[in-house]
């Protein structure tokens, strides 16, 4: 019993611990830690790549290494070796040309493909077409061009392969060059401040969030006070409706504004009674719809919020400012507005941060579209940048760069929260101390 | 200017508070509204300033219906249990608020509010915000707040009711010297005896949604016309005790009382149930009518001394006699009731 | 003031701003259910025809049963992982007395209001790392965790309103701290744990930008991806198809939105996530 009185706190806490501490904690400082690698679709992940790749070649053609090496490491040998037999008798060769090229001609290394196809020439069961005979060469072809070595000691044997034997010394000098895995930089922050595109991203991310919020806040105290207003069963309804959003699965949700917006929607059909040609209105205004889709999300919150907050305004104090000559229009302006100026701070704060960073709704209804960055925001070209991409890099270093700020914002966003909160309070002593 | 409530009804969705309430009040008056919590008087009140609607019947303000017209429509000051100040804003906002919403000038504005910070005695809280005031202070901002612009009406619901007891007693004076002197009709809602009869010329009592008696305080202690005012005016309370009329006389065990001359042979006949009420002033050893009984509690309160008279019959009267006190628990006592001051009640409730 | 009349203009003004959710949810349910006409938006007659992808699969894009299967897995994992974690942990904060107990709930506060999906590119490439890119387990547990902290937090404030006295009875009666808690505890606490698991079911079932990212694979499919490269794809574009999936996608989390309404608004108010 007293064992598990001991123990019992790590028992409860440590299953959670552990898996926010790994999914959760540790991803925001690798965040910080990606940002300042090179890391993309081509360096891989994990451990170290070597390849010769033209671009090698050419780095190795402008250094101070001998050139008849350097066009070793370009050039291709015929080897006939076991794994090239194997190759070709898993061909549809005839068994018995693959049998006089393996008694005859096994262990023997070309320096060309003529040399081989000379050497073909001489057997008595030779590959009668040309189609064969590049058959037999592309089995047995050793080259170190884009070949994937993992380790030193690989590329070594790689080397070798192609019969290259070096020094220590140019061996190093090797090494280095073809060595494509990611590296250290600091480079991603340069970049970002040098280029054009940050600045194209940064004025979208301020247009969009400033638009948004003036049409999410705006709306929500609209809808809260209105609702305050009327009769319970209506605004039950009203709220009830205006959480729907909410509610909805993202996918769904987008689904319908695209529909409400295509050329064959809702929108179209309504605007043809006044004359307007069907369009993709989306594409039109991509803007107003972005703004749209997202403020009515997001007046649900703090429509919620601010609701509450009217109906904790005592009920007399509006009784008072009633007897006091103050009809609703000078209520909500003199009594209600300034009765809720600490929620209407909140609500703005809170969906300024959690704008900047939120990318979900913008992704499904244009992702940055139509045509090139309309709409690209910061969070949602972080995504791009790093996950998704037309041009099939994927630089991941680069976009953990870009997801460093919105990570800040999501840190300065948790510390307000924070602040709202009686800390004190919420850490009172257990009071059965054992 | 008077004020007139006819057959005024309020309900509730399906719940009927108020029934055909018929109130008149004078000119400068000033009207309690007195009753256990729940009995309708705050619905009323609201009534009168427009903040609930009225189901059916009328009010009137003078000669000016005004049962239809919404809150900011009349001129009524209202002072709030809680005082509903507005939390936001300085006293000196505070009280410029109705005069701001009328769209006095600036300079009118000042004037009034310093001329009302005068007259309660606050021009030094003007600056503060209602949370740095204390109880009494945020009382008189709530006053200053509803006089300020000259209501005809003044509505007051249980404005002493949040109050410490030293402080009750100060501004129960204080609301009464201003009423006075802004000479508005008043309507004072509260549950607090002693405060509706030393603050108003007249009571209104209500229980259930109906008036039950409305008079001076001296009527209401001195003559209540059933026995739930009676039991709710006074205090220590009344005692009641159920008996018979036997030989004109009232009767139940260990006590008999000659019934007065008014009542003997018009208003009641042999063996009817009656019940008879007397207050605890009324029973002390020097009255004549012997009453005889046990000594069952006795509460020292310092000036006074209170017993509990258990009679044969498990009847039980209270007495208050100033001085020592005179006896113990467990003695037996003959002492004796004051015949002309006790009250009858029929079966029905209503006083013979 | 009391008791409101209806004031027409402001209903009929709360109509209009609220036309397009009207409008969008129940043509989501018209559509599915009708003929589409291209060059009118009412339905002209009654049809099953969008509801084939049921029996069918939609060529390129699979079978909605498997999206269905693996949606439910992931929704259920996610509750079961969060419900169980978030009841164990809220308990130890609220009360019971361990070493840097007031740091962790520091953290657990700063966590809860985090907005997680910025975290998405370091989790892909941790994922890829340790190996659990691509599987259905690695999303479940990026998701579980990152609810947790909200998960915890909500625990941990209806532990929070569990009287003392009622364990402080439980121990003088004999029983240790773990039976006071799954004995006498934990059922003060069954609506926490029925609100926390709707909510985390919700989360769950809507999930869109972590199975994309973190199990694109054609197998590991849930709902939302499904539905999103159906309305993506550009050789499709039926909506009649397309509310049909999304009605038949969207009716666990619009049961649960209607029965538990009350409850959810609380949580939204709470102040989750953005």
């Amino acid at each position: 019993m007293r064992g598990i009185r001991r123990f019992l706190p790590a028992l409860f806490m440590l299953p959670a611990s552990l898996s926010v501490t790994l999914f959760f904690v540790i991803p925001v400082f690798m965040t910080f830690v990606f940002s300042f690698t090179t890391m993309s679709s081509d360096t891989g992940i994990l451990g170290s790549r070597y390849i010769v790749s033209e671009a090698t070649i050419r780095t190795l053609k402008d250094g101070d290494l001998d050139a008849a090496l350097v066009r070793q490491l370009d050039s291709r040998v015929f080897a006939v070796n076991e794994a090239g037999l194997a190759a070709l008798r898993k061909s549809n060769l005839k068994p018995t040309v693959v049998k006089e090229i393996e008694e005859k001609l096994s262990g023997k290394v070309y320096a060309s493909e003529k040399q081989l196809f000379a050497a073909l020439k001489g057997l008595s069961n030779r590959p009668r077409s040309f189609k064969d005979r590049k058959m037999v060469s592309k089995a047995v072809v050793q080259t170190l061009k884009n070949r994937e070595f993992t380790t030193p000691k690989e590329f070594r044997a790689g080397l070798a392969s192609i019969g290259i034997e070096v020094t220590d010394d140019v061996f190093d000098v090797l090494l280095e060059v073809a060595n494509t895995s990611w590296k250290w930089t600091t480079g991603n922050y340069s970049e970002l401040m040098a280029s054009d595109f940050t600045w194209k991203i940064l004025a979208n991310t301020a247009f969009y969030v400033v638009l948004t919020l003036f049409f999410n806040v705006g709306l929500a105290l609209v809808l809260a006070l209105v609702t305050f207003y009327m009769p319970s069963g209506q605004s039950k309804f009203f709220r009830a409706v205006w959480l729907i959003p909410r509610v909805s699965p993202s996918v769904i949700y987008i689904m319908l504004w695209r529909w409400l917006s295509f050329d064959g929607g809702f929108m179209s059909y309504i605007l043809g009674f006044f004359g307007v040609q069907p369009e993709n209105w989306l594409n039109e205004f991509p803007w107003t719809f972005v703004i749209m889709a997202n403020g009515f999300v997001g007046a649900s919150m703090g429509m919620i919020i601010f609701a509450s907050a009217v109906v904790a305004i005592p009920a007399d104090v509006l009784h008072a400012a009633e007897v006091d000559g103050a009809y609703p229009w000078q209520q909500v302006r003199r009594i209600i507005l300034p009765l809720m100026a600490w929620p209407i701070l909140f609500i703005t704060t809170y969906q300024t941060l959690s704008l900047m960073t939120s990318f979900e709704y913008i992704l499904l209804l244009t992702d940055g579209g139509p045509g090139f960055f309309t709409t690209e925001v910061w969070a949602l070209n972080a995504y791009h940048t790093a996950l998704s991409n037309y041009y099939g890099n994927l630089r991941y270093g680069f976009g953990a760069t870009l997801a460093v700020v919105l990570v800040a914002v999501g840190i300065a966003m948790s510390l307000i929260y924070l602040r709202l909160f009686d800390f004190k309070k919420l850490v009172a002593e257990p009071q059965i101390e054992n | 200017m008077e004020i007139r409530l006819e057959k005024f009804c309020k309900s509730f969705g399906p719940v009927k508070v108020i029934e055909d309430l018929d109130l008149t009040i004078g000119d400068c008056e000033m009207i309690a509204l007195l009753g256990p919590s729940g009995c309708g008087k705050t619905t009323t009140l609201y009534a009168v300033c427009g903040i609930h609607r009225v189901t059916s019947g009328r009010i009137w303000f003078g000669d000016k219906d005004v049962t239809a017209l919404p809150p900011q429509e009349k001129n009524v000051g209202v002072v709030f249990q809680s005082f509903a100040l507005y939390p936001h804003l300085s006293v000196y906002e505070n009280i410029a608020f109705p005069l701001r919403i009328r769209k006095d000038s600036r300079a009118d504005i000042e004037r009034k509010v310093n001329e009302m910070a005068g007259v309660l005695h606050m021009e030094e809280l003007l600056d503060r915000r209602p949370g740095q005031l204390s109880g009494g202070q945020q009382q008189r901002v709530a006053l200053a707040r509803a006089l300020v612009r000259r209501p005809e009406v003044l509505l007051m619901d249980e404005p002493l009711a949040n109050l410490d007891a030293g402080l009750r007693l100060e501004m129960r004076s204080e609301i009464r010297r201003i009423q006075r002197e802004s000479g508005c009709t008043s309507i004072l809602v509260t549950h607090d005896q002693v405060e509706a009869m030393s603050m108003c010329d007249r009571i209104a009592l209500m229980n259930e949604g109906k008036i039950q008696q409305i008079g001076s305080p001296d009527d209401m202690y001195h003559r209540p016309e059933n026995k739930f005012i009676a039991g709710f005016i006074g205090n220590p309370p009344i005692s009641f005790a159920d008996g018979k009329v036997e030989d004109g006389c009232f009767v139940t065990e260990g006590l008999r009382i000659e019934l007065p001359d008014r009542i003997k042979g018009a208003a009641v006949s042999a063996g009817q149930n009656i019940s008879v009420g007397v207050r605890p002033e009324y029973l002390r050893p020097d009255f004549a009518t012997p009453i005889e009984g046990e000594i069952t509690f006795i509460e020292t309160q310092g000036r006074e001394v209170l017993y509990d008279l258990t009679l044969a019959g498990g009847q039980v009267f209270r007495s208050i006699q100033s001085g020592e006190q005179v006896c113990g628990v467990g003695d037996r006592i003959r002492w004796g009731i004051d015949a002309d001051s006790v009250f009858f009640f029929g079966e029905d409730g209503n006083r013979i | 003031m009391d008791d409101r009349k209806t004031n027409w203009p402001l209903t009929i003004f709360l109509l209009i701003i609220s036309a397009p959710i009207l409008i969008m949810y129940l043509w989501l349910f018209v559509d599915s259910v009708s003929e589409i006409n291209t060059d009118s938006i009412w339905p002209t007659e009654f049809t099953l025809r969008n509801w084939r992808f049921l029996v069918e699969e939609i060529p390129g894009h699979g079978s909605v049963w498997t999206a269905l299967f693996n949606t439910t897995v992931f929704a259920s994992s996610v509750v079961a992982i969060v419900v169980i974690l978030s009841s164990t942990a809220g308990y130890a904060l609220s009360r019971l007395k361990f070493p840097y107990r007031s740091e962790f709930l520091g953290l657990v506060l700063l966590l809860h209001s985090f907005p997680s999906v910025t975290l998405i590119i370091s989790i892909f490439l941790m994922l890829r790392m340790i190996g659990l890119f691509d599987t259905l387990i690695g999303v479940i547990l990026v998701k579980a965790s990152l609810e947790l902290p909200f998960g915890i937090w909500i625990m941990k404030g209806f532990y929070d309103t569990v009287p003392w006295e009622i364990e402080m009875a439980g121990v003088q009666d004999g029983a240790s701290r773990f039976q006071v808690w799954y004995k006498l505890v934990l059922p003060q606490i069954m609506p926490g744990i029925a609100a926390l698991s709707i909510f985390s079911f919700m989360a769950g079932w809507s999930e869109f930008v972590l199975p994309l990212i973190l199990a694109p694979s054609a197998d590991m499919r849930l709902m939302s991806v499904y539905l999103a490269g159906l309305v993506n794809d550009d050789y499709l574009s039926d909506y009649g198809l397309f509310k049909a999936v999304g009605l038949f996608y969207i009716i666990p989390v619009m049961m649960f939105y209607l029965f538990t309404q009350d409850k959810l608004m609380n949580i939204y108010g709470g102040g989750t996530k953005g």
